[in-house]
């Protein structure tokens, strides 16, 4: 065991003979690591100061995570030296990696649905008095660090009840239980709102303060520029340079990334307003995460639907597509009511959803690619003919459409588990072109996925909607919805509380439209009662 | 804590999570290399007994692999959706007390309409079977009941009605041109169980990988949401899948009813055929959390199986033995599998 990791980390920083370590609290030389058939890292050296913000930044498949999960002990390095606190590590653990205070804080979830806050937080490290669990121990623990990191969560609550972004928050919460000297965050407010995401950069200044070196692995340039004391860009597996944060653009960070000269990220999409695809009335979920939403989407536009995470706006366009019982309201879709919503139904006239969370809801992971991308069409003549499947055929419609979204490498028989992020958004945005789709509803169509990923999503987005088609794009990025969106919905606390469309589609509008929103929906409840 | 020695420490915690990595690096070799550890299984059985690899004997095993398999596949069909059928073995009791009921009661004193009643007990046999695999289709898919529970529920329903059915004895005076159709025949020297099982075999390899429901299988299974969401009729396809599983079961049933020349109630013998069926399927590599699988699979994990019994009968390894490792190799099967893919 070592010692020092029993210290609070402020402590250790200071007796920690800066001299003769260096300021460096992690330095990593060299380091190389092969997977079956790709280097994922190659000589790629990174350090990490005490009290620093570095930000990893990369395209999915640049490395970045399996640099982070070296750091963390999930895999050893093939080569490269790994020095922490001055001293050569190999052969590292996930739990030795804890005990020296390495907290990493991954993108995937590590909770048990079953149990409570609480017990997820002590999860293998339970304290015990006498051999029995000291629960009103861990809970006040529990109930400290929660009050510390400002986060609205329940102790008691089971994870399985849980919205992603409180499941987010617990999984912070757990990696700064113990004492933590590194800390890892992989895309952290991927799911939580504004003002979860601003008590998290309190408590990473705090962090920071106290001497924690820190690593953020994020793709949103708002909060590098907010947070970060170093830069390092990774492009297929190679380092390509560590930077300062001072005076870095934004183009620059992108071109570093993507190797290309990005002019914009958003391409001028020609909207042009013609037939109403989608008309909602009155529409309330069985759940009420929607109330009385009234919604117009026609074709030739995009039509956005901005709003802060939990506001309804997902759930919207999922009962539109059928996923979400309703409790009252009208869908029409080009004109056409549309009663007892399935997917089948939906699908059948047309409209196509992609839902945000890719691992979870649209992809069969073991699967191949051409499978995942054929999946809601194999009642279509070209997919199979009497329940029989028509391989050479779908083989070349899927080929195409996949040369079409330039998926790389062009393989369609890779697994789908061994794709990134950007390539698996591909993959589902596939299926929408795999059968004659004239509504696109797109659920957070860029979360986890890279610059270059989302310049080509974009392009698709112009391409469709300059074709004719109507899209729905919900989003919780406000500068992507209010870019790329003809008229912009508000959503807020269930209910939409403005329409926004021209110059009236700024981020404050948006944002004052929230507080009128609490306001109106507060006198609708007193009129009501 | 400054001057500690630059070197790792921790080889005693280190090392446990080190071994853990280099056995699931090798458990997915082992897989590859899985017809290699049958020959040396073989092998290794032959040197203790040199009968084990004499003609009659490789024969042997082949027909015993024959119905394992087409259990496995049974037993594959549910598997790849996340599910498992444990009413097989109780479900074969009852299809070859039923079936054997039909034919002997059919067949007149003087042996006549024999062809009538073979045919009757045929669709008898594959019927209940189906009706089985139609009730835990439909107990899984559309009320949502764990495959544990609801198949666990059917296991008990069929050996109540093999049991009411033959009042505990075996039917006997099975008529024999029933047992040479589906046992004692040979087409081209070939005996009939292996070429039952390997008709069978193709068609559930053709069905897998040619037809939409093969591929819904695989899909459900891989994520059954992502399938939902896709708009598969993924109630539909999960009870086809135990329905197929229910009929693939019976014809297993008819092939051993055959063998025995008698209805057994007791022919699926509780929860044995159900453990090796299972890991006849595992071992080949179908994976208990779906979406993985393949004929080949269940073909290999069949004759490894039969090959292992086969090999302790001959080297006279105590029946009770037997059974603990028949044991031990189901739950290393679900341990393989569980390391095989993270």
């Amino acid at each position: 065991m070592m010692d020092g990791a029993s210290g609070p980390a402020v402590a250790v920083e200071r007796t920690a003979p800066a001299a003769t370590a260096g300021p460096r609290l992690l330095e990593l030389t060299g380091i190389t690591k092969r997977f079956p058939g790709v280097v994922a890292l190659d000589r790629v050296d990174f350090d990490l100061r005490p009290g620093e913000v570095h930000v990893l930044f990369g395209e999915n498949g640049a490395g970045k995570s399996t640099l982070i999960n070296i750091i963390a002990g999930t895999f050893p390095a093939d080569e490269g030296s790994y020095v922490y606190d001055g001293r050569e590590i190999r052969r590292l653990t996930p739990h030795q990696a804890r005990e020296i205070g390495i907290s990493p804080v991954f993108q995937e979830f590590s909770l048990v649905p079953d149990l409570t806050v609480v017990e997820n937080l002590f999860l293998g490290r339970e304290r015990t008095s006498f051999g029995f669990l000291s629960a009103a121990a861990m809970r006040q623990r529990a109930e400290e660090v929660i009050a510390e990191l400002g986060f609205d969560l329940n102790p008691r609550a089971k994870i399985r009840e849980l919205s992603r972004a409180h499941q987010q928050m617990v999984e912070i919460a757990k990696a700064l239980l113990a004492e933590v000297r590194l800390l890892i965050l992989d895309e952290p407010t991927a799911s939580l709102t504004e003002s979860e995401t601003s008590k998290l950069f309190e408590l990473i200044e705090r962090l920071r303060g106290q001497g924690v070196g820190i690593i953020y692995v994020s793709h949103r340039m708002r909060e590098i520029k907010q947070l970060a004391d170093r830069i390092t860009v990774l492009r297929d597996g190679k380092l390509v340079k560590t930077l300062d944060s001072q005076g870095v653009t934004e183009n620059e960070l992108v071109e570093l990334m993507t190797g290309r000269k990005i002019d914009v990220l958003f391409p001028k999409i020609d909207h042009r307003p013609g037939e109403v695809g989608l008309k909602v009335q009155g529409l309330t979920t069985a759940n009420h995460t929607v109330e009385d939403v009234d919604f117009v989407a026609r074709a030739g536009e995009v039509t956005g639907v901005a709003g802060l995470v939990g506001c309804g706006k997902s759930e919207l366009i999922r009962a539109i597509y059928g996923l979400e019982p309703l409790s009252a309201g009208t869908i029409e879709v080009f004109g056409q009511p549309m009663h007892h919503i399935t997917p089948r139904k939906s699908l059948d006239r047309g409209v196509c959803y992609f839902p945000s969370d890719r691992v979870v809801e649209g992809l069969a992971l073991t699967r191949p690619i051409r499978e995942n991308a054929s999946m809601a069409a194999l009642d279509l003549p070209q997919f199979a003919r009497l329940k029989i499947l028509r391989q050479v055929s779908e083989r070349r419609a899927i080929q195409e459409i996949v040369d079409r979204l330039r998926l790389r490498p062009p393989n369609i028989e890779r697994v789908v588990q061994n794709l990134s992020g950007g390539n698996r958004q591909k993959v589902m945005l596939a299926r929408g072109l795999t059968r004659e789709t004239r509504l696109f509803l797109f659920d957070e169509p860029t979360v986890g996925i890279d610059v270059g990923a989302k310049i080509e999503v974009y392009e698709l987005m112009k391409q469709l909607v300059e074709a004719g088609a109507a899209i729905v794009l919900v989003s919780s990025e406000l500068p992507e919805v209010l870019h790329l969106s003809n008229r912009v919905y508000v959503m807020h606390r269930a209910h939409v509380v403005a329409e926004l469309s021209g110059a009236e589609m700024t981020e404050q509008n948006v944002l004052a439209s929230f507080f009128e929103g609490d306001r109106s929906i507060e006198r609708k409840k007193r009129a009501q009662a | 804590m400054a001057e500690a020695k630059p070197v790792d420490r921790s080889d005693a915690t280190a090392s446990a999570e080190d071994a853990t990595r280099r056995l699931q690096r090798r458990i997915r070799m082992t897989q590859a290399l899985l017809p290699v550890v049958l020959l040396l299984m073989l092998l290794g059985f032959a040197a203790a007994e040199p009968r084990v690899l004499s003609f009659g004997n490789l024969a042997n095993v082949l027909q015993q692999a024959s119905y394992l398999f087409v259990f496995a596949l049974a037993q594959m069909c549910v598997i790849v959706t996340r599910g498992f059928d444990l009413s097989l073995g109780t479900n074969v009791s009852a299809v070859s007390v039923l079936s054997a009921l039909t034919l002997t009661g059919l067949v007149g004193a003087e042996g006549n309409g024999v062809a009538v009643a073979i045919f009757a007990g045929l669709l008898v046999g594959l019927g209940f079977g189906a009706l089985v695999g139609v009730f835990n289709g439909l107990v899984v898919a559309w009320l949502r009941v764990n495959p544990f529970i609801a198949t666990l529920g059917s296991l008990n329903i069929c050996l109540g009605v093999a049991s009411m059915a033959s009042d505990g004895r075996p039917v006997f005076n099975v008529p024999d041109a029933f047992s040479q159709i589906f046992y004692s025949g040979t087409i081209l020297g070939v005996e009939m169980p292996i070429i039952y099982a390997a008709v069978i075999g193709i068609a559930m390899a053709l069905m897998f990988s040619r037809t939409v429901l093969g591929r819904s299988l695989f899909l459900i299974g891989s994520n059954p949401r992502a399938a939902e969401v896709a708009g598969l009729p993924t109630r539909r396809y999960l009870t086809a899948a135990y329905v197929l599983a229910g009929a693939l079961a019976a014809f297993g049933s008819l092939m051993l009813t055959a063998r025995t020349g008698s209805g057994e109630p007791n022919l699926g013998g509780g929860l044995r055929l159900v453990g090796e069926s299972i890991a006849a399927a595992v071992i080949g590599g179908v994976s208990l959390r779906g979406g993985v699988g393949g004929v080949e699979a269940a073909l290999i994990g069949a004759l490894f199986i039969t090959v292992l019994s086969n090999g302790m009968n001959l080297v006279r390894v105590d029946g009770y033995i037997q059974m603990i490792v028949l044991g031990a190799v189901l739950i290393g099967a679900i341990f393989l599998d569980r390391f095989r893919r993270t």
